[in-house]
């Protein structure tokens, strides 16, 4: 069991500003400490033993990336479906507000016969 | 519409096409010389990397800017609610007040109905009183006021008043004058009837009929009495008049049914 999935609670909701979506970075140093070409062969060991937890980490990383995508509030819809939602929210609080304006002071006409 | 992909999915494809280009970079970095990629499928990789990840910033933007619609959406859905609350109440008292004036319409209805019914046959007052004192003038529907335990005074004649009465001074020589007036009557009656049994129906039906008038001591001065021969006098001037309340049939029936019912209750009630 990752960690970083007990720490996370389904409930908890964030923000775009604290998720962490700097991947390029990680890959980039992965394929740097590839391609650097040690003649030393303890550094080369050192260097590939680097890249393996560096690939570790990119793994790490994505898998965060992903489990923070899922805490983000109202993507459950694309921007026009969450926005003619909202539309008709409105209209349906109208509604309601309009039905019992017109309930709440009725007033019933007595006839004189 | 519907065919549109929420934003959480397309951000989601977005970092799994980054991990796949991502591997592929890396498998040809390690990859022998003669397996890698030449340099522009390298670059173009390289640039299709760079553009997912512009990619994916951009669908942040737009997923922060529908994190903010998503607040004012969940505002609104809170007074949604609140209006749904309202609106239960209000209905909940409309139906109490419907149910409360359909009972009173139905009530209404019916007095009115009872109203037409009354007015069809009314009845005048007087009338209603005087049947009403004629009934509780004897004190049979209720004790009078002053009516206290030991009293002596019954709904009913006692067998003091009986004794009192004509059949009980049957026997009395004293009362020899009426009992004269009586047989004459008698006489007459005896003619026509040659039956033993009936003669004597006859006789007491003749008592009853006649009756000898006996006042109650404790009878108000109004017009009517109620008497222990078992009709009711009015009170005309200074005599009375028997008034004839039941029909001689009825009182035969009654004779018989006494003079045949051993067991009396009375007797043990005057005290």
């Amino acid at each position: 069991m990752d960690i970083a999935e007990q720490q996370v609670d389904p409930n908890r909701k964030i923000t775009v500003d604290e998720l962490n979506s700097d991947i390029l970075p990680v890959i980039y140093e992965i394929i740097r400490s590839i391609e650097k070409d040690h003649h030393d062969n303890t550094v080369k060991t050192r260097e590939s033993q680097d890249c393996s937890l560096r690939v570790l980490e990119l793994q790490k990383r994505l898998e965060q990336v992903r489990s923070e995508i899922k805490l983000l509030p109202g993507i459950e819809f694309s921007k026009e479906q969450q926005l003619s939602n909202l539309e008709s929210l409105k209209t349906q609080l109208k509604l309601k507000q309009k039905l019992l304006q017109k309930y709440r002071f009725l007033v019933f006409d007595v006839q004189q016969s | 519409m519907s065919s549109q992909i929420s934003t959480r999915d397309k951000l989601l494809y977005i970092v799994d096409d980054i991990e796949l280009i991502a591997k592929e970079m890396i498998e040809n970095a390690i990859a022998p010389k003669h397996a890698k990629l030449s340099g522009a499928d390298y670059a173009q990789l390289t640039e299709l990397l760079v553009a997912k990840d512009n990619e994916l910033k951009d669908t942040l933007q737009l997923a922060s800017e529908q994190a903010d619609i998503d607040k004012k959406m969940d505002l609104l859905k809170a007074e949604v609610d609140r209006q749904d609350q309202d609106i239960n109440q209000l209905q909940k008292q409309l139906k109490e007040a419907e149910q409360i004036l359909s009972t009173a319409i139905y009530q209404a209805n019916q007095k009115l109905q009872s109203i037409a019914k009354a007015n069809k046959r009314p009845v005048s007052s007087e009338e209603l009183i005087k049947f009403a004192h004629r009934i509780s003038a004897s004190n049979a529907v209720c004790a009078p006021l002053t009516w206290q335990q030991g009293d002596p005074r019954r709904p009913y004649p006692t067998d003091i008043e009986m004794r009192l009465g004509f059949l009980g001074r049957l026997s009395d020589p004293v009362n020899g004058h009426l009992l004269q007036q009586q047989n004459s009557l008698s006489d007459i009656h005896r003619s026509g009837h040659p039956g033993g049994k009936s003669k004597f129906l006859f006789t007491l039906c003749e008592l009853f009929t006649d009756g000898f008038v006996l006042e109650i001591p404790a009878s108000q001065p109004n017009q009517f009495a109620w008497h222990p021969s078992g009709e009711i006098h009015m009170g005309v001037g200074q005599g009375s008049v028997a008034m004839d309340t039941r029909n001689h049939k009825q009182e035969n029936e009654d004779v018989e049914v006494m003079s045949t019912d051993s067991s009396s209750s009375s007797s043990s009630d005057s005290q």
